[in-house]
């Protein structure tokens, strides 16, 4: 029994122009130009259980959206969604104990208080018992090593604390459900680090089921099994990470090292040439010819090292949104 | 209701964290009252008649308790937050959790109303001692029982007045601070807060009546001090009671609209 579903959810806004400068200004007082923006366009998916989906995508993909909508934040222009067998967006109190988003752009904590404070208060907005409060607050502050920091004033605190003040605000009331939208944004890399190996850990020790957007492949390739890759509104991929480069990536790289000197045209008919820097070349060739093409090579040129790769997933899922090359 | 419990006491100490802000507002309360004190105090030597239906006692008592009905009817800091919340997406915090939005910053309003009604209340006692006032109180338990009331009902419009305008945010994000300052301006000069309205010409005054302004400072004063009373008192009870039902009803449908239009902005 998959714990939410999708099918054919549209979310369609209406966004006004304004053209630039007063002038612009002062049109727009009187009348408005409005375009559609399809933030979700058709996407369709279901999730089980425990799984820990990465969702990607670049800037405006829809990704946001997405999750605002299985959160109750938004109504779907159509299309159906159930999450845990409740419809979000009629935000039924039962729904909301079961579930929690986290922005990483957004806070909810109060400002002005200690962490502490934005705690008690979500335990008793979400009913927790006074047990269970303790017992899972001391678990998470262990986990993500917060005891000095509970009684600082929020505005005191770093990024990266804050985040993690955050993430217990949230999770206070042991959620089965998380929907994380950039978690690691803004932190450094170290938080960054710590922050996924906490996500996991999450997901592994309470079998939370986890979606989380990104636009740091990092996060996704280190956490996800499952990916969802959405583009302009729509779903472009549904699956494993590895099966992108299978699905997608038509060539392989050949990483050459030359003893001495080539001329780039002497390489040219052999595929597309991605880095010349004698002696080292990068030339990109259809999946299928790469032995054929290696082979060729090494006879005819003086060669000292030789790799045939796949390329990079960052490239691919590059290549995928700027609509080249796909297959 | 536990929960709205814990929102007021965390509201509370959140008061505390801006004491400054909140000494220099009850300031500038003091010194209006105190401008209009020594205004009423000048025109009663001139005159000491009756005034627009107040005598002189009944008009300081008016003044003087205009700093006590303002800091119960007009403390909400909803007002200043709904809109930004709207605007900025902040709104989705609360709609994610189970906790009504009305009813979660209607509890801060009562929080902030009780830090008010406390220092009003000192306030009131040292200028009473040092100007020694003729001020008049209410002879029977029954004026300060419907005085009550009619406080409960002022604070209540004011708020479902106030969350209705704030609420056009939904749609004009950029607007909330025009229209905020546009129900500040009627409440300044429609209110009773600087003068009773009986001084008005009695055109202007049907006007206003048809308004829910007079409400909220001027008829709650009005029945203290004894100007209107009996079947008047319980005329403005029920015309209070209308306007609650309008402007419940009024904020609720608008809700229940712009939550339709909310795009959770600022991402």
């Amino acid at each position: 029994m998959p714990i939410i579903t999708v099918n054919h959810l549209k979310k369609h806004y209406q966004v006004h122009q304004k053209d630039p400068g007063l002038s612009g200004s002062i049109k727009s007082l009187f009348h408005r130009k409005y375009y559609d923006v399809k933030a979700v366009d058709g996407v369709s998916f279901s999730i089980e259980p425990g799984e820990l989906v990465g969702f990607i995508g670049p800037n405006g993909a829809g990704k946001t959206t997405t999750l605002k909508v299985l959160s109750g934040l938004l109504y779907p222009s159509s299309g159906d969604v159930s999450v845990l067998g409740y419809i979000p967006w009629e935000r039924k109190p039962a729904f909301q104990k079961q579930f929690s988003l986290v922005m990483g752009q957004k806070n909810q904590l109060w400002w002005d208080l200690p962490a502490m404070e934005s705690f008690l208060l979500n335990k008793e907005i979400y009913e927790v018992a006074d047990d269970q409060f303790k017992n899972t607050l001391d678990e998470l502050v262990d986990l993500l090593d917060v005891k000095d920091l509970l009684k600082v004033q929020v505005r005191k605190l770093s990024l990266g604390q804050r985040m993690k003040m955050e993430l217990i605000a949230a999770l206070i009331h042991s959620p089965k459900i998380l929907f994380l939208d950039e978690p690691t944004i803004g932190l450094d890399v170290v938080m960054q680090k710590k922050m996924r190996d906490f996500i996991k850990d999450y997901n592994r020790k309470f079998n939370a089921t986890i979606l989380l957007t990104s636009h740091y492949m990092d996060d996704v390739k280190e956490l996800c099994k499952r990916t969802i890759i959405i583009d302009k509104g729509k779903l472009l991929f549904d699956g494993a990470l590895s099966e992108i480069i299978k699905k997608y990536a038509d060539h392989k790289l050949l990483t050459i090292v030359f003893s001495n000197g080539v001329e780039q045209k002497d390489l040219e008919k052999y595929g597309v040439i991605k880095e010349f820097e004698s002696p080292k070349v990068v030339i990109s060739v259809k999946r299928e010819e790469a032995p054929k093409v290696a082979a060729k090579i090494l006879e005819k040129f003086p060669v000292e090292d030789l790799n045939i790769e796949e390329p990079q997933i960052e490239d691919i899922i590059r290549e995928v949104f700027t609509g080249k090359d796909v297959a | 209701m536990k929960k709205y419990l814990t929102v007021f006491h965390t509201s509370w100490q959140n008061e505390f964290t801006y004491r400054l802000n909140f000494i220099l507002w009850r300031v500038r309360n003091i010194l209006r009252i105190l401008l209009t004190y020594f205004l009423w105090n000048g025109v009663f030597l001139q005159n000491n008649n009756i005034i627009a239906g107040f005598t002189k006692p009944q008009m300081l008592t008016y003044v003087f308790l205009v700093l006590l009905v303002q800091s119960i009817v007009l403390s909400a800091p909803s007002g200043d937050s709904i809109g930004g919340e709207i605007g900025s997406g902040e709104l989705s915090n609360y709609l994610v959790k189970p906790v009504g939005y009305l009813r979660y910053w209607f509890t801060r309003d009562l929080s902030s109303k009780l830090l008010n009604i406390l220092f009003s209340a000192g306030e009131l006692s040292i200028l009473y001692l040092l100007l020694k006032p003729q001020v008049i109180l209410p002879s029977n338990l029954i004026t300060i029982l419907l005085f009550i009331l009619i406080l409960t009902l002022s604070s209540l419009i004011y708020f479902f007045l106030e969350v209705s305008t704030r609420f056009v945010a939904f749609w004009m994000p950029e607007f909330t601070w025009g229209f905020t300052f546009l129900t500040l301006v009627f409440i300044e000069t429609l209110s009773g807060m600087i003068f009773p309205l009986s001084l008005f010409p009695p055109f202007l005054l049907f006007m206003v009546h048809l308004t829910p302004f007079p409400y909220l400072i001027y008829y709650p004063i009005s029945v203290f001090v004894g100007t209107i009373s009996g079947i008047s008192a319980l005329a403005v009870v029920a015309a209070m009671l209308f306007w609650l039902v309008v402007l419940y009803k009024l904020s609720k449908f608008i809700w229940s609209r712009g939550i339709r239009v909310y795009a959770s902005e600022g991402r």
